[in-house]
Order: C-alpha cells, then structure tokens, then sequence
C-alpha cells in the first residue's frame, strides 16, 4: 500500500476511530491525540502491514492498544456516575452558565434526548472492566465480528465473546434497574430534568415517544431494548451530531469529577 | 554397649514403623484416587452421584458443555462474577491463584463462611480448592465435537468424620444444579454469533 493510499484510508477511517477512542477515554483531548499517534504509528509500520485483516481491523487494533495504555493509569467509573456528577453539577454555577451559553449560542448546542441516552451510555460503560468495555463498543457500535475483535485485541475469539456477554448483561441489568425511560421504577429521569432546562416549551412525553427504544419499553425484552440503544449510538458521531458541543461539555465535566 | 544397642533397636523401629506408615499412606492416597476416579466416571449427564464409606463421604457430579474450555475456566476462576450466573453461590471473595485463600457463601449453608485455600491449578485443565475438611477438584476435558467435559468431585472426610457426617446435608441438589448453571452460561456464550 502506498503512502497516498494510505492516507485516503486513513481518512476514511478517522471519524469513527476518533468517535470510538472518545467513547473509550471520555476525553476529547486524549481521544485526538491517540488518533494522531494511531496515524504516525500506523505509517511507521506501514511496511509491516500484510492485508491479513482489513486496514480498518490494523488501525483499530493499534488505536486500541493506546488507548489501553491511556486508560491504564485511569480509574474506572461507577454506576451510579450520573447521581454523582449530577451532584457536582448542581454545586457548580460555572458548568450550568457555560452550558446554557452553549446551548443558546452554539450551532451544535440543542439538547436531544437521544443525544443524551449515548452520553449516559459512555459514562456507565465506563464501569466495566476495559476489555469488556472495548468488546461492547466494537461489537455493538462500530459493528465488527467476534474475529476481528480477536485481531484487534490480541485475544482468543473464545475470550472476545466471555468479555461480550458479561458487559451486556452488566449493562442490561445496570440500565434495567436505573433507566426511567425503560423502566417506570428507574431511578435516572436525567434525560428528562435536562430536557426540562434546555427544552422548557418542549412536552418531554411526545419527544420521548419518537425514540424506538422507550416507545418499545413496554413490549420488548431486555435484550430486545439493549439492542435499540446500541442502535441510537450507532446512529450518532458524539463530534458531529446536533447537540455534540453541548454533551461534549457535559461528558467533559463528568470526567473531571471522575477521575479527580 | 547396652545403650547403644538399645539406641540401634530404636532406630530400627522407628524406620521400620515410618515404613509401614508411609507404606498404609500410600494405600490409603490410590483408594482414594480409585474411588474418586470411579465416582467421576459414573457421575455423567449431570446426574450427582454420591459414594459414603465410614470416614468420608465422596460427591460427583460431569457434564458436557458445548463451549470452548476457555469459557468454562474463566467462568470458574472469576470470583466476583459467580453469583451473577451460579445460583448455588451467594458470594466468593479473594482470588482464585494457587496459594490464595478465598471465602465461599453457598446457599447450602448461607450462614457459613468457608474459607478455602487454592492448592492445585492448571489453567483450563484442573482446579483444587478445599479446607482441613476436605477437597473440591474440578476438571475439563476434551470430549467429542469440540465439547468439553466437566467434573466437579469434593471428597470430605477424616479420623473425626463418622460423628458430624450426619450433620452435613447431600451435596447431590447443589452440585447438579452448579453443574446446570455453568452448562447453561457456557453454552449461552459460546453461542454468540460470530
């Protein structure tokens, strides 16, 4: 592959790696600078690179290996993310003037409710073990096989599913138990406070109803309602979307409280 | 003279009842080793099978598990994960690594802690952990068309057994159902598509 080749394939590729690493670190900064270091790396070795897999698995596989160095040192989240940096949230005028200025000024500042829903999921995927992180992502949001997980992570496809199945059902009973658009004893109604601040004129009831997965709530299993939420963050690039500037700002905050 | 023959006869005796000690050991380690290995080979298709003699009571339990064995063992060696699909434990805390202690609650006897030592592992192979009491090996095996074969065997037992055995419930109920749980989890992993 030549280097021009290369770099139209890089090109390509960037805008889910960055969204991926985003998801993974919850840092802007640091999902950025692992893109650039993927691509510096990614031509330095561009000789190595024998289309055993596709260049997307290459790139992917040396993105995630820094990003598992980034995250090493890191501690992960917990659960109940979202009740404690809503806590620090309240007690901090600085974050709630500079979001509302975002949202009143930014082109990519509205609040949406689905916006948020990916938001939510990032910070609680954080609770789980890295690998069981990576694997949820790359499987259920950037759509690779159990295979090339394996190549990406350097792990046993027999592992690759391990780690798949344990962070699902962790994330299924974490969302069954908090999640108040699945579930009327959910005890987050974050999505809906918020949209209460941001979308004052805005009947939280009807907007909800246009999102396939609480309209389903009642009827579909939770594997079925798991799905329609990996499809709302498959839907969205959190640097593009509608209201990337204002959930940016809020997942920027929660990694501050976070990891401090 | 005298003192020193005495001293020579002692010696000799000592040996020669180190002897027959280590040589009624030995016996005593292959009966059990045969007795467990005939349990195991009874104990198949998640049927418990329990062997009593009178000081010590041998419980087994196989099953075939359509997983790779890779599945089965890191379900088996992570312990914060086992009360999530094994519902004959209510918690294990510690590390599963040779020499490592770790606390089992079992529903058996919910209000007990067993706090067990890790003595043998060999990594998708075997697994012993177990107490003053007694011993719990778990095995896999390779079986027909890329399934594995487990077995669960405790043996318990000892010079005191015969007066608290009866105060010791049947392991059968738990032990098929262990062997269900981790079956039913295996096969639901394996079972991602790929």
């Amino acid at each position: 592959m030549t280097a021009e080749e290369f770099n139209l394939e890089f090109e390509s590729i960037a805008p889910p790696l960055k969204s991926y690493l985003l998801r993974i670190t919850a840092s802007v900064h640091d999902a950025e600078d692992i893109v650039h270091d993927t691509y510096l790396k990614a031509v330095d070795k561009l000789y190595t690179f024998r289309h055993e897999s596709t260049i997307k698995t290459w790139l992917f596989s040396i993105a995630s290996n820094l990003a598992k160095d980034n995250q090493k040192v890191k501690k992960r989240w917990t659960e109940d993310v979202t009740d404690i940096c809503k806590q620090e949230a309240l007690g901090n005028r600085q974050f709630f003037q500079e979001a509302m200025q975002i949202a009143t000024t930014s082109l990519h500042g509205a609040f949406e409710i689905k916006e948020h829903i990916a938001f939510c999921f990032t910070c609680i995927s954080k609770s789980l073990p890295l690998e069981q992180q990576l694997c949820i992502f790359l499987k259920e949001v950037y759509e690779f096989k159990v295979g090339e997980i394996a190549v990406i992570l350097d792990l046993s496809e027999a592992m690759v599913k391990y780690y798949l199945h344990v962070g699902r059902t962790k994330m299924i009973q974490v969302f069954d138990g908090r999640c108040a658009l699945i579930n009327k004893n959910g005890v987050c109604h974050q999505c809906s406070e918020l949209n209460g601040i941001f979308n004052p004129k805005q009947k939280f009831q009807e907007e909800v109803m246009k999102i396939e997965m609480a309209r389903d709530a009642e009827i579909a299993d939770k594997e079925q309602l798991f799905d329609l939420r990996m499809q709302i963050l498959q839907s969205l690039d959190p640097f593009n979307s509608g209201a990337s500037t204002l959930q940016l700002h809020h997942l920027e905050h929660n990694r501050v409280v976070m990891e401090r | 003279m005298f003192p020193g023959k005495i001293c020579v006869n002692n010696c000799l005796f000592a040996y020669r009842f180190c002897w027959l000690n280590r040589q009624n050991s030995m016996k005593r380690f292959l009966t059990t080793l045969a007795l467990m290995a005939s349990i195991m080979t009874q104990a198949q298709n998640g049927k418990a099978i329990t062997e009593k003699t009178t000081f010590s009571r041998t419980t087994s339990v196989s099953t075939t598990i359509k997983a790779d064995p890779a599945i089965i063992w890191k379900l088996l060696t992570n312990t914060s994960d086992f009360p999530r699909w094994n519902t004959t434990v209510i918690s294990i805390d510690g590390k599963i690594a040779v020499g490592e202690k770790i606390k089992l609650k079992s529903t058996l006897a919910p209000k007990r802690t067993f706090k067990l030592k890790i003595k043998e592992m060999e990594s998708q192979k075997s697994l012993t952990w177990g107490d003053g009491q007694g011993n719990r090996v778990f095995t896999l095996k390779m079986g027909d068309n890329g399934n594995t074969v487990f077995n669960m065997t405790e043996k318990i037992g000892g010079f005191m057994f015969p007066m608290y055995a009866k105060h010791i419930p049947s392991f059968d109920q738990s032990f098929e159902q262990f062997a269900a749980d981790l079956k039913k989890e295996a096969e639901s992993i394996e079972s991602i598509k790929k």
